[in-house]
């Protein structure tokens, strides 16, 4: 039977070459454009590690000046990084099950087997922790051990400089220079770039991954200025290192991997009993507004998808929903031009079941055409879009078709062509016979 | 004539409701996307019009790090400054704490007056020697520009204030808003240390992050407080890539105590900076395109299928005494109302869109002459793609009429 409807529906569809070319044309047009945005948004407001949502949270504690809030426009906040004398004296705390203070480091790699130019590398200074809790995959050894600010001078490559310095081979136990200091390979990380890049959302959430990762206490060690984001508000001059150290200014991120609810409870209290003496002793004007954020909201929070992006996907599915509301008019008008012949059939006996089939039949060709072409278009919407931020690092990642994009789109197809055609498709099966039979 | 005319158009239309409907509808929706679309991108087109101030073209940036800490990034720099010079085809060369349009640099307050609780505007800031204005083409407005012998050294002291500064225009106006800036003192960094303004400059942007702002400043003071430092070089027209690849090759290895982190013209990050905008320019106008055409469709397929169902009827109108354009007006009429009744929900439309707009992402209110301008560019159009089917249905000959089928 589906066979008889399918040469139905072709043979129809065939009688109108320009009508079937337009609702192809129409529909395969608003899912490419729907897939081009969709693809944009899922990426950036993915959630890297959702697997541990509720189990990673961000510290932050509102250390910020009297006379106005760190982010005048979203008040409620606290600053999104820590300071020094924070971050440092909140890691002591044992009650998380993992935590780790970060922050980012210019860095230069220097030193290798046969390496004649020191090699650039954007580094994350930061604590033992930081690969365990963000589940980082490494192709050698590991991390590095020790206590948290009390490290051996050891370092993790990203992949693209082990590629680089050592040909990809296993350097686990070569020495190598980060910023003229000899530093031992611990551990080699596979591919790893998680998009957004959320634990450090201050410094870009779209930048490439890290190519070394140093112990947090060598960058005070060896008096490196971090080259991530410093806000400092107060007016004191900063003239050495240990000025910046025991500064206002924050510049460092922390994470604490928190499983259960009484785990988050006692370290708020702990947090919050923190920041009450360091009030005592005449820091932190402000009110109490300790924040611990889980991933997700953290990125919210953050605004890490941008507004464009929310519009564009708006205005995509305004324009697909034009586009449906063409194909119903134009299958509407079709299936109506047929009612004569559809008054045949049902008179010599078919039902308004197998009308309403057939013509449901029909409208599946047409989606499927439809869809199929909106992917090829999509896919090379999502070309244009890479083309267009090609010069933007990470940024043009985002638009890489991936399954998930692929599954949406195709849904996408179906459903709303379907819900397109379903009304056309009943209307027509619903018409009396005997209205179009008279006088024939 | 026209009440006489619209009777039988109404109920003719009322036979068809449905298509009709989807179609009104259709319009709507176009409206309201094609009104918004066209605010969003006429404000993002002033923003990516807005002049960097500078010459973007004909300059590169060499950035350079102190890869030792025996590096002494100030010889370093008269070094690299001073061979970037004896290149044939510079025209000038300057060291500077960050590159405009970069995102990286420095930024912070400046105030009229000292002490923590004055008012101050957010700024971002250069270290800057006497070269740099020459390097990026900046004018001096007002007072002077810096001399070799105003520059400070190099000093570790990240927040150190310099006793003179260079403001631009707006900042100037913003700061001293009844007054002439020049000569006065500014706050900034420490917030107790004045530093006098001895010059103005015309309007440039600084090392953006953030949106673009015009509010920057120029420290003269030898730059490298953060391991850092940068060489603005500007060429002789058409040089610039040539002239960049020889300095990056030539500084990478002359000073083993230093690397070089990026060379890249001030073009390029210019360019970056209107990517975003572009982006959703492109995409806008393109959908907005597809939309009215795809519109337009809808409305022809609806006259023409009028039309192809109602040859008798119209035979017979013609056959009663109707000339051929009362037949093109009937159809146009018709499609006038639809049009009339999408136009009026697609206004109640656009107008919803653009409050949430502006409520939800901080857009400004979209102007009400969008707004009529889209409905006569909507009616115009939609008129003209009723206007094929319509003369086609004027060429029934009345004969038709007495014919059966």
């Amino acid at each position: 039977m589906l066979r008889y409807y399918l040469r139905l529906s072709l043979k129809s569809l065939r009688r109108t070459p320009g009508l079937t070319a337009l609702m192809v044309c129409a529909i395969a047009l608003g899912i490419a454009a729907c897939i081009v945005t969709l693809t944009v948004y899922h990426a950036m407001s993915g959630n890297p590690i959702w697997w541990k949502n509720n189990v990673l949270y961000a510290v932050t504690m509102d250390s910020w000046g009297a006379d106005e809030p760190h982010d005048p426009q979203h008040p409620t906040l606290a600053p999104p990084q820590l300071t020094y004398t924070d971050a440092t004296a909140l890691l002591r705390s044992s009650i998380p099950q993992r935590k780790a203070i970060m922050t980012q480091m210019d860095g230069m790699l220097s030193g290798a087997p046969g390496q004649t130019v020191p090699m650039q590398a954007l580094t994350r200074a930061t604590t033992k922790d930081f690969f365990a809790m963000f589940d980082v995959p490494f192709e050698y050894g590991g991390a590095w051990g020790g206590n948290d600010l009390d490290a051996l001078p050891e370092i993790v490559l990203g992949k693209r400089a082990n590629d680089t310095l050592f040909g990809g081979t296993d350097s686990v136990g070569r020495t190598i220079l980060w910023n003229n200091n000899r530093f031992r390979v611990v551990g080699v990380l596979r591919d790893w770039q998680p998009l957004p890049r959320f634990y450090d959302v201050v410094d870009g959430a779209f930048e490439p991954p890290e190519d070394a990762y140093v112990p947090f206490s060598w960058i005070t060690t060896l008096r490196s200025v971090p080259s991530g984001n410093m806000d400092c508000h107060t007016s004191v001059a900063i003239s050495n290192y240990q000025q910046l150290l025991g500064s206002e200014c924050v510049w460092i991120e922390m994470w604490a991997q928190l499983p259960s609810a009484a785990r988050r409870e006692r370290f708020r209290a702990y947090v919050d009993s923190y920041w009450a003496a360091q009030r005592r002793a005449g820091r932190f004007p402000r009110p109490l507004n300790n924040h611990l954020t889980n991933v997700s909201q953290w990125l919210q929070v953050n605004g890490v998808v941008s507004s464009d992006s929310r519009i564009l996907l708006r205005v995509a599915f305004a324009f697909l929903a034009v586009c449906l509301l063409n194909t119903v008019g134009i299958l509407l008008t079709k299936f109506l031009r047929g009612a004569p012949i559809v008054g045949v059939r049902r008179a010599l006996g078919a039902s308004r079941r197998q009308i309403f089939l057939q013509h449901l039949v029909e409208v599946a060709v047409v989606s499927i055409a439809g869809g199929v072409l909106g992917l090829a278009l999509g896919a090379a919407g999502l070309v244009g879009v890479r083309a267009i931020y090609a010069q933007d690092s990470a940024y043009g990642l985002l638009a890489h078709f991936d399954p998930l994009g692929v599954a949406w789109a195709l849904a996408l197809a179906a459903l709303s062509t379907l819900a397109a055609g379903f009304y056309p498709a009943w209307s027509i099966g619903r018409l009396p016979p005997a209205g179009y039979l008279r006088g024939r | 004539m026209m009440s006489l005319n619209v009777r039988p158009v109404l109920s003719a239309l009322f036979r068809n409701r449905t298509g009709a409907i989807l179609v009104a509808l259709e319009i709507a929706i176009a409206l309201a996307v094609m009104v918004n679309a066209a605010w969003i991108i006429a404000q993002r087109i002033q923003q990516m019009e807005r002049p960097a101030g500078f010459d973007v073209r004909d300059t590169f940036a060499i950035g350079v790090a102190a890869l030792t800490s025996r590096s002494d990034l100030g010889a370093a720099q008269r070094e690299d400054l001073a061979y970037l010079r004896s290149l044939p085809g510079v025209i000038a060369a300057a060291a500077t704490s960050s590159v405009p349009l970069s995102g990286y640099g420095q930024g912070g307050s400046i105030s009229q007056r000292p002490g923590p609780r004055a008012p101050s505007v957010d700024e971002r800031s250069m270290q800057v020697d006497e070269s740099a204005l020459a390097a990026l083409g900046i004018r001096v407005i007002a007072g002077r520009a810096f001399s070799a012998t105003d520059i400070q050294p190099l000093s570790h002291d990240i927040f150190a204030g310099a006793p003179a500064a260079l403001i631009t225009q707006s900042l100037a106006r913003k700061l001293f808003p009844d007054g002439n800036a020049l000569g006065k003192p500014i706050y900034g960094g420490d917030n107790n240390t004045p530093m006098t303004v001895v010059g103005i400059t015309n309007d440039f942007m600084g090392s953006v992050w953030g949106s673009p702002s015009y509010y920057t400043v120029l420290y003269p003071q030898t730059p490298g407080s953060f391991g850092d430092y940068f060489c603005l070089v500007r060429t002789q027209p058409g040089k610039t890539e040539a002239l960049m690849r020889t300095a990056q090759r030539h500084l990478a290895i002359s000073n083993p105590d230093r690397v070089v982190i990026v060379a890249q013209t001030l073009e390029y990050y210019h360019r970056r900076l209107a990517a975003e905008n572009r982006a959703v320019v492109i995409f806008l106008t393109l959908v907005t395109a597809l939309i009215l055409s795809v519109t337009c469709l809808g409305i022809f397929g609806l006259t023409t299928f009028n039309v192809s169902t109602r040859t008798r009827q119209i035979g017979t109108m013609r056959a009663v005494g109707a000339r051929k354009r009362d037949v093109v007006a009937h159809f146009l009429i018709e499609n006038a109302i639809v049009l009339a009744i999408g136009g009026l929900a697609g206004c109640t439309l656009a107008l919803g869109v653009g409050y949430w707009l502006s409520d939800q992402y901080q857009l400004p209110r979209l102007d009400l002459r969008y707004l009529a301008f889209g409905l006569v560019t909507l009616a115009v159009i939609g008129q003209l793609a009723a206007w094929q089917p319509a003369r086609r249905a004027a060429a029934i000959p009345p004969s038709v009429a007495t014919r059966t089928v």
